[in-house]
């Protein structure tokens, strides 16, 4: 299970292999992005972008929730604020996902690591840190993810902007959009440390749904994740 | 939108979000490395995690708890992920074909 941080001395690497390794890893969530990209390219047309517009935005912004999002802002005269306000919020929690990644990128060039965080996202984030807790500790395996991501979250956007005709209820219809959630699910399982887990944990849940219920949309991650942090780090400091 | 102005709005999406994406590890090296650092960014770790799954279940409905809980119970017997993950969704989808929903 989770190790001590000692063994993090040894620094990061960021290997061909772990690129391979990490995206392996994203075999079962590839079918779900897919279907979702698909959506996205199908909705994007709808909301009146071109196919290669939906297909650009999906090559350098590859940030799903934050993409469907701005497709109710595309307008004329274009809403700036609101517009980059809304893509800000939704993906402020990779703040949170990149800070948490200092140990493993500890010693790495600086263009290897801010080339990295390129393809950041919460689902080869969680992969990476699951498979920390069991001894990797190679930036590789963020990147291989990412990079695995990517190309079918394109390429579904462009099948779905040129084909058309999926919805979000088929997605659900199959299941697929709780293959996002059971795949979180077992990630926590591996990084779960017996009591010393139990209370930062709590803190985090109860105030991501309590962001879920009094905030606007999409602030819950950043506040149960700071709120969880905190918690374990004042219970840290009262531990002997 | 013009042609113009999809480009503008698409790239400054991307630098927003590569922002979000790179500042994290940024802002965070500007902190001196402490154990207490360390533990913080151990714990910040899987509080995100919880704050992920907790409210996606809530809002997911029956069917979501019924598929978290299942992967919950199948991946501390069977301590692998990819079965516990096709056990949760078989799950949902089941109560889902019962429930009529």
């Amino acid at each position: 299970m989770a190790q001590s941080p000692e063994s993090h001395r040894g620094g990061a690497v960021l290997t061909l292999d772990g690129v391979r390794r990490g995206a392996l890893a994203m075999g079962p969530v590839l079918i779900p992005i897919f279907v979702f990209g698909a959506a996205f390219g199908i909705a994007a047309r709808g909301a009146g972008l071109e196919g290669w517009a939906a297909a650009l935005m999906s090559a350098v912004v590859f940030a799903g929730a934050s993409q469907f999002a701005v497709l109710d802002l595309w307008q004329t005269p274009v809403p700036w604020v609101p517009l980059l306000l809304a893509t800000f919020a939704i993906n402020a929690r990779h703040l949170l996902l990149g800070a948490s990644l200092r140990m493993l990128t500890r010693g790495l060039a600086a263009w290897k690591r801010y080339a990295a965080m390129l393809v950041l996202s919460d689902l080869n984030w969680a992969a990476l840190i699951a498979a920390e807790a069991r001894g990797e500790r190679d930036l590789g395996y963020l990147v291989g993810g990412g990079l695995a991501m990517w190309v079918v979250w394109l390429g579904a956007t462009v099948l779905g902007a040129v084909a058309g005709g999926l919805t979000l209820a088929d997605v659900q219809r199959y299941g697929l959009d709780l293959v996002l959630v059971v795949f979180f699910t077992t990630t926590l399982v591996g990084l779960h440390r017996k009591r010393i887990d139990d209370l930062p944990w709590l803190v985090a849940g109860l105030a991501a749904l309590a962001a879920v219920w009094w905030l606007p949309p999409n602030w819950h991650v950043l506040v149960g994740g700071l709120a969880g942090g905190i918690a374990g780090l004042i219970q840290h400091g009262r531990r002997p | 939108m013009s042609t113009n102005d999809a480009v503008l709005v698409i790239l400054a999406m991307a630098l927003v979000t590569y922002a979000t994406r790179a500042g994290g590890l940024w802002l965070v090296g500007f902190m001196p490395m402490s154990p207490r650092l360390e533990a913080f960014l151990r714990y910040l770790a899987g509080a995100v995690l919880v704050a992920i799954v907790v409210p996606a279940t809530v809002r997911g409905g029956a069917a979501a708890f019924v598929a978290v809980g299942t992967t919950l119970l199948a991946v501390l017997l069977m301590r692998r992920a990819l079965p516990a993950m096709a056990l949760g969704i078989l799950a949902a989808a089941l109560y889902r074909g019962y429930a009529g929903v």
